[in-house]
């Protein structure tokens, strides 16, 4: 009992210095039953490769470099995807979320429009643009945006009218209540936009991917399937959680810790 | 010297779910001198807080007009500073930030406007919570922020919209006693709402009974400054005016 104790408060020591550790302990179970249905091939193992052909697999292909160059395409086709869906989504949304005419104008088209799912676009986008970056980043941008515009929107409309009241009764003209009240008032709901925004595109980028690419992670892995390669299909997969973690810890957590945690607009 | 004047106000809603007209000001004239404390007491309802959103420039006016130094009112400006019940600080601001905010609108540079709001805070005895945020203070320390905010603006009248209305009791005796003190240090117009009548006598020269979007009775409050509770709680001249103020908002 004694021991367990020990062990569990050196575990507590060590995660505290190690973050990293705390994020990879829960994965230990998961590995051990892979391992373990692996080991016992109740599947073929071309079917069902265990971790360590896995691993091995994942050394080869970065050590080839195919890994890398794919992922780098992936990444960068969604960061350009996400800032112009950024970029469009956030004047639309304010204008929206401010302007009851806009609303009233644009609202009904935009849930419409919602409805048509990004995948599918990919029909008729392949007809008028091709199997290429104009497609992909089409439906990068519209599957970034609706989450962005909708959340926004929502964030503009719930900063209280006593803050915007406050803010011009202090001399703030229009422009500075839009700067100093709306947008940071509405920064919650933005980032939580961003986040969807980006879990939605990053799916819609490898289902693009293995529809229209020519490299890219989930072409990897398309690709995979033709060459009957599971191990890689597997790769691909581990690789799109690892990385999607890594986006989301390190960098829309932080933004979401420095902003509405810290002003208790959000608990904690 | 006439630091404002309302002449015939009068604000009409319309009220969707009844399908009628409602009244909530009705014809409300009255005049506030420069440097007066005037506390507007009423029940709920009876149109204070439409009057003062009205004066602040938050709600247009249906009938009459406010006039500030002669110049008459469009929309919310500096020269009336407003303190709210629910104090509306920026969140996302610290507390020295929040303080200067007017400053920073009217493009005084950061070092000046950082001087000015810690000699607010100074004036509010909140020196040491510069740095902090909003969300990290009491209840009382906020409105103070709310205060010194709005004092550090600099302007023509302080509107203060029940200010001290969502603060636990002990701290509202402290807050009504700091600010009777900072009106006697600095001499600002304040228009002070509440629906609590020993506040409203406690802090004003000249207190206004409102009923039904009517002023109905004005009382002259000539008791000796500064004011606190320790002495007037028991003070003979405070009971009586109390009482009188009373009687008036429980008749109307």
């Amino acid at each position: 009992m004694t021991l367990l104790l020990k062990a569990w408060g050196y575990y507590a020591r060590v995660s505290k210095r190690w973050p990293v550790i705390e994020t990879l302990v829960p994965f230990l179970p998961l590995i051990a039953i892979w391992w373990t249905v692996a080991e016992l091939q109740i599947f073929p193992p071309a079917f069902f490769p265990g971790p360590a052909e896995v691993a091995q697999s994942f050394w080869t292909l970065l050590y080839k470099g195919i890994l890398t160059a794919y992922l780098y395409d992936s990444v960068v086709r969604l960061a350009v995807g996400a800032a112009a869906g950024i970029a469009l989504g956030i004047p639309l949304a304010i204008l929206i979320g401010l302007n009851w005419r806009a609303h009233l104008a644009l609202w009904p088209i935009l849930l419409f429009f919602q409805a048509i799912g990004d995948i599918a676009w990919l029909p008729i986008l392949l007809i008028w643009f091709g199997f290429g970056l104009t497609t992909m980043t089409f439906v990068i941008v519209y599957t970034v945006l609706f989450p962005v515009v909708l959340n926004t929107v929502l964030g503009v409309r719930s900063v209280p009218i006593e803050l915007q009241r406050a803010a011009a009764s202090l001399g703030a003209s229009r422009w500075r209540i839009l700067t100093e009240v709306i947008l940071p008032g509405a920064m919650p709901n933005i980032i939580t936009g961003l986040r969807n925004g980006l879990g939605y595109g990053w799916r819609a980028l490898i289902a693009a991917e293995i529809i229209v690419g020519t490299s890219g992670i989930g072409f990897m892995m398309f690709d995979a399937r033709r060459a009957g390669s599971v191990v890689e299909i597997v790769v691909g997969m581990i690789v799109l959680g690892v990385l999607w973690y890594i986006v989301d810890n390190w960098i829309l957590a932080p933004l979401e810790r420095a902003t509405g945690e810290r002003w208790g607009l959000v608990t904690k | 010297m006439r630091s404002l004047t309302i002449r015939d106000l009068s604000k009409t809603y319309f009220d969707a779910y009844a399908g009628s007209h409602v009244d909530a000001v009705r014809g409300v004239s009255l005049e506030v001198t420069q440097g007066e404390f005037v506390s507007l007491v009423g029940p709920s309802g009876c149109g204070k807080t439409t009057i003062l959103n009205m004066i602040a420039g938050f709600i247009p006016c249906s009938g009459g007009e406010i006039r500030l130094d002669g110049r008459a009112i469009h929309g919310p400006g500096p020269d009336r500073g407003v303190v709210f019940q629910s104090f509306a600080l920026f969140p996302w601001k610290t507390v020295l930030d929040n303080v200067g905010f007017g400053p920073k609108m009217r493009g005084v540079p950061k070092a000046e406007r950082d001087r000015t709001a810690r000699e607010y805070l100074e004036l509010v005895g909140l020196a040491h919570a510069a740095d902090r945020y909003p969300n990290e203070l009491s209840g009382g320390m906020q409105q103070r922020v709310g205060v010194a905010r709005a004092l550090a603006n600099n302007p023509e009248v302080l509107l203060m919209d029940e200010p001290f209305a969502s603060v636990d009791a002990q701290t509202r005796m402290t807050l009504q006693e700091e600010l009777t003190r900072i009106w006697q240090e600095r001499r600002p117009t304040i228009i002070f709402i509440t629906h609590d009548v020993s506040e409203a006598v406690f802090l004003a020269n000249r207190v206004i009974v409102l009923s039904k979007g009517q002023i109905l009775d004005e009382v002259d409050i000539a008791l000796p400054r500064p004011r606190v509770w320790d002495k007037l709680h028991e003070d003979a001249a405070f009971k009586s005016l109390s009482g009188k103020v009373l009687q008036l908002v429980r008749s109307a």
